[in-house]
């Protein structure tokens, strides 16, 4: 089940939610409105590779906004620390900003429990669209589990957001994996991933 | 209520949900990690009319382009007649700039196959066979079940879209 905005309140203040800064203004329904921070990444190549690591660069903008180009990933932080251990969050676009044609993130809506910390966003414009530090950018819900739950602890834990991908991580991992849990499989790895 | 990664392995010893090949060290808190099968479509379209372009991904990697549609299927059958799924890409390839379908990540409950994953990419990027590439989630249903019998059920490998039914439909 999906939290209502009033449970978002109520778990906030008894610690099973984390939102800092938090404002009831922002609350909606079934969510709460997140903002974007003023951080904002893009890669240095136009062409990337899942398994290499992908230098980024700082892109410097202020008041007057950034104006985001199609066919290029500008990561960003949200303003707001986010996450919970007892509750999934699900983050999703504002109407208002999805009518202009920008995702705010790429099919990654999942917040794994236990990651607690500002999410790295990433905006994709379908045309360009000029976007503004602390504009209300998207929302996040909340949703209840079932089952015994272990919290995240993965490669992005503790790192200051916005983080770029480190797919090329796993690459070192998979042939592992590969080796202890794929007996019978009639493909061989790759010598990458 | 969405399912914990031990929720999900607990299902999976019972029967309820099919995931193979299966290893648990792709649970993660609330869904499992799947990987991407050698076998890739590129979608053409010349004016409406499509035609299918198939790929075996070489152990170097393809580069994918953007403005352009491919169809990949996860490496493992995944399916459960019990709970509903919903697919989704991970963060590590969303920094990327890949998506991994088109606003359709509802898998319906008795569905059960290879998955086809619609995938497009923002930047030129380079993806490799059997890389870890999405999760999939599992979700309680409320009501009776009548599972899933459509026209995807039990695929293998990428499947284009045979939804002729609309053309008819339409009386084109």
């Amino acid at each position: 089940m999906i939290l209502t905005g009033n449970a978002i309140q109520e778990a906030v203040q008894l610690g099973d939610i984390s939102i800092s800064p938090f404002s009831v203004d922002q609350l909606g329904p079934n969510s709460y409105d997140f903002r974007l921070g003023k951080r904002c990444k893009v890669y240095c190549e136009d062409e990337l590779d899942c398994a290499k690591d992908n230098p980024t660069v700082n892109v410097q903008f202020g008041k007057e906004g950034l104006l985001l180009q199609p066919h290029r990933v500008y990561l960003f932080n949200t303003h707001e620390t986010i996450g919970s251990e007892r509750y999934v969050p699900i983050i999703r676009g504002r109407s208002s900003v999805g009518r202009l044609g920008l995702f705010i993130d790429i099919t990654a809506d999942l917040i794994d429990l236990g990651s607690i910390g500002q999410l790295t966003l990433q905006l994709h414009a379908v045309v360009p669209v000029r976007v503004y530090p602390l504009m209300l950018i998207g929302q996040v819900t909340f949703w209840q589990v079932d089952g015994v739950v272990r919290v995240y602890s993965g490669k992005y834990k503790g790192l200051q957001s916005p983080v770029a991908s480190l797919a090329y991580v796993d690459a070192r991992q998979t042939k592992e994996f590969y080796e202890s849990n794929m007996d019978g499989r009639t493909v061989q790895p790759t010598n990458r991933f | 209520m969405i399912l914990s990664g031990n929720a999900i392995q607990q299902a999976r010893d019972a029967g309820d949900i099919l995931i193979d090949p299966y290893g648990a060290t792709r649970l993660n808190p609330n869904s499992y990690n799947f990987h991407l099968s050698h076998h890739l479509l590129k979608v053409v379209s010349t004016d409406g009319a499509f035609t299918y372009e198939r790929f075996d991904i070489p152990p170097d990697g393809l580069l994918l382009q953007p403005n352009c549609l491919y169809l990949g299927s996860t490496a493992e059958i995944i399916g459960s007649k019990k709970y509903a799924m919903t697919l989704l890409g991970r963060s590590s390839l969303g920094r990327l700039g890949i998506f991994l379908n088109a606003t359709a990540d509802l898998g319906h409950v008795g569905a059960l196959g290879r998955w086809t994953l619609e995938i497009s990419v923002v930047q030129p990027v380079r993806i490799y066979a059997e890389m870890p590439f999405g999760q999939v989630a599992f979700w309680f249903s409320a009501g009776s079940i009548s599972p899933y019998q459509g026209r995807y059920q039990h695929d293998l490998e990428p499947r284009p879209n045979r939804d002729l039914s609309i053309l008819k439909e339409l009386d084109l």
